[in-house]
């Protein structure tokens, strides 16, 4: 998302902001976060546990937020950072910064979490029901709706490009409205409402085809 | 009237509210709302506020570097001191929510609480304004004006008042009374906005204290609603910074 910030760095200018006072107190030994990022994507193992550093609270806060805390966020926080670092090559710095790839991996893991869950508890009201119906009423352990969906979603935006992805997930997850997403990136109004539309008709695409696919 | 616009839709879909006509068709249009319907899915699918962007951050306890160390065999260590006390980092420029809040935002019921927050550094978020006040027949001349309390936006400490006068010769100008820390290096400017965000009148450089702006003549009000206090830097942009301190809505 902020690599379409940085595209209209006026507009934003937050110089105030949080984040930037945040930067300039680190010392300036420290790489800033773009170089982490390049440095993360390159196999640097030092950028691994500067990433760590930097934004395992915040990745960290989304799962006790799910889960609270525990070994569910735990393990959450844990596989994040794994995968990013297992699948780095998945990760390009051209198309944003790091921590938001980080915080889309963490949605994965967490939709994963609440999957894996669901699945154990229909695995164990199926075989409840086998054994009180007997071998003849078999119950398939299907996968809830919407938890299906959000999985589907969440992997069909990490297929999208930029300024796409930036847009929908501007609108999903900081909940802003697209004169406010149109005002944050810079770019038109008409732009951003397109972008909306034609990426809803994607997902909705993808939800049709694969997700009726899971409940055949 | 005609059927809502394809991409009316997809904004209805995300719950965002539409102008007066088109909300009017759809709520009578079975084929525009089951078009909203099948768009929903995939906002509904996410819609859950676990997958919203971070809010407060929580330090993970040591064991976990040490699982994610021994899975990766990176050898690499972090600062123990760095991850107990992570930095307040927004991701992706966004606003950190402050502490406590993101995690209890009905997220179903868009465009609001988030908004607030997101105020500050956003060129014209739309802000429910505080106490809007409409006081009427001046003593000094008759004259009707409209008051508005300027609020501090995200924990500035900026606030203050505007008021639109109307002037015996026809002219109106704004009164604007701002109690906010005195800057270096930066400077004040007040705003007209519009609710769509697209447009913006500058009246000014405004310091601390009370001072008056002459409206455009022929200027609606009614059209650029938001009275907005922005911090400038020196840079000789004459664009909003996107830093807004104090906001507050006229009622037209």
């Amino acid at each position: 998302m902020s690599e379409m910030l940085a595209v209209r760095p006026v507009r934003l200018g937050s110089v105030h902001s949080v984040a930037e006072s945040g930067q300039a107190q680190r010392s300036a030994a420290q790489p800033d976060d773009r170089e982490i990022g390049r440095r993360f994507a390159a196999g640097d193992e030092q950028a691994l546990a500067l990433a760590y550093e930097r934004w395992a609270g915040q990745v960290h806060g989304m799962a006790v937020r799910a889960f609270g805390p525990g070994p569910d966020a735990e393990d959450v926080t844990q596989q994040t950072f794994v995968s990013a670092w297992t699948g780095r090559a998945g990760y390009h710095p051209e198309k944003g910064p790091l921590p938001a790839w980080l915080v889309g991996v963490a949605r994965h893991k967490i939709a994963d979490t609440w999957a894996r869950r669901d699945r154990q508890r229909r695995e164990t009201e199926a075989a409840v029901s086998d054994l009180q119906a007997g071998p003849s009423g078999r119950v398939t352990a299907g996968v809830d709706t919407e938890i299906a969906d959000r999985m589907l979603v969440l992997d069909e935006l990490d297929l999208l490009g930029q300024p796409q992805r930036g847009i929908i997930e501007l609108a999903f997850f900081e909940d802003l409205t697209h004169a406010q997403i149109a005002a944050r990136t810079g770019l038109p109004l008409g732009t951003v409402k397109s972008h909306i539309r034609r990426t809803l008709e994607r997902l909705r695409t993808r939800l049709e085809v694969d997700g009726a696919a899971l409940h055949a | 009237m005609q059927h809502c616009t394809p991409e009316q839709l997809a904004l209805a879909a995300l719950r965002e509210p539409l102008p007066a006509e088109d909300s009017a068709h759809l709520a009578s249009c079975d084929r525009c709302r089951a078009e909203v319907r099948s768009l929903q899915r995939s906002v509904d699918a996410v819609a859950v506020p676990q997958l919203a962007a971070p809010g407060a951050p929580v330090a993970p306890p040591p064991r976990v570097w040490e699982a994610i160390a021994a899975a990766t065999g990176v050898s690499a260590t972090p600062r123990a001191d760095a991850v107990h006390a992570p930095a307040a980092v927004a991701v992706a420029g966004a606003p950190t929510p402050p502490a406590g809040d993101a995690d209890v935002l009905p997220f179903r019921s868009r465009r609001r609480s988030l908004l607030l927050v997101a105020a500050a550094v956003l060129a014209g978020a739309v802000v429910g304004a505080g106490a809007v006040a409409v006081v009427q027949g001046r003593e000094d001349g008759g004259e009707p004006v409209t008051a508005v309390a300027l609020d501090p936006l995200a924990g500035n400490e900026a606030s203050g008042r505007a008021e639109v006068v109307v002037r015996d010769d026809g002219s109106r100008v704004v009164e604007v009374e701002l109690d906010a820390p005195a800057l270096d290096d930066e400077y004040y400017e007040i705003w007209l906005i519009d609710r769509e965000v697209a447009g913006m009148v500058p009246l000014g450089v405004v310091r601390p204290g009370t001072q008056t702006f002459e409206l455009p003549a022929d200027l609606d009000l009614g059209e650029f609603p938001l009275v907005d206090v922005s911090v400038e830097p020196l840079d000789g942009d004459p664009t909003h910074s996107g830093v807004s301190v104090a906001r507050g809505e006229l009622d037209s």
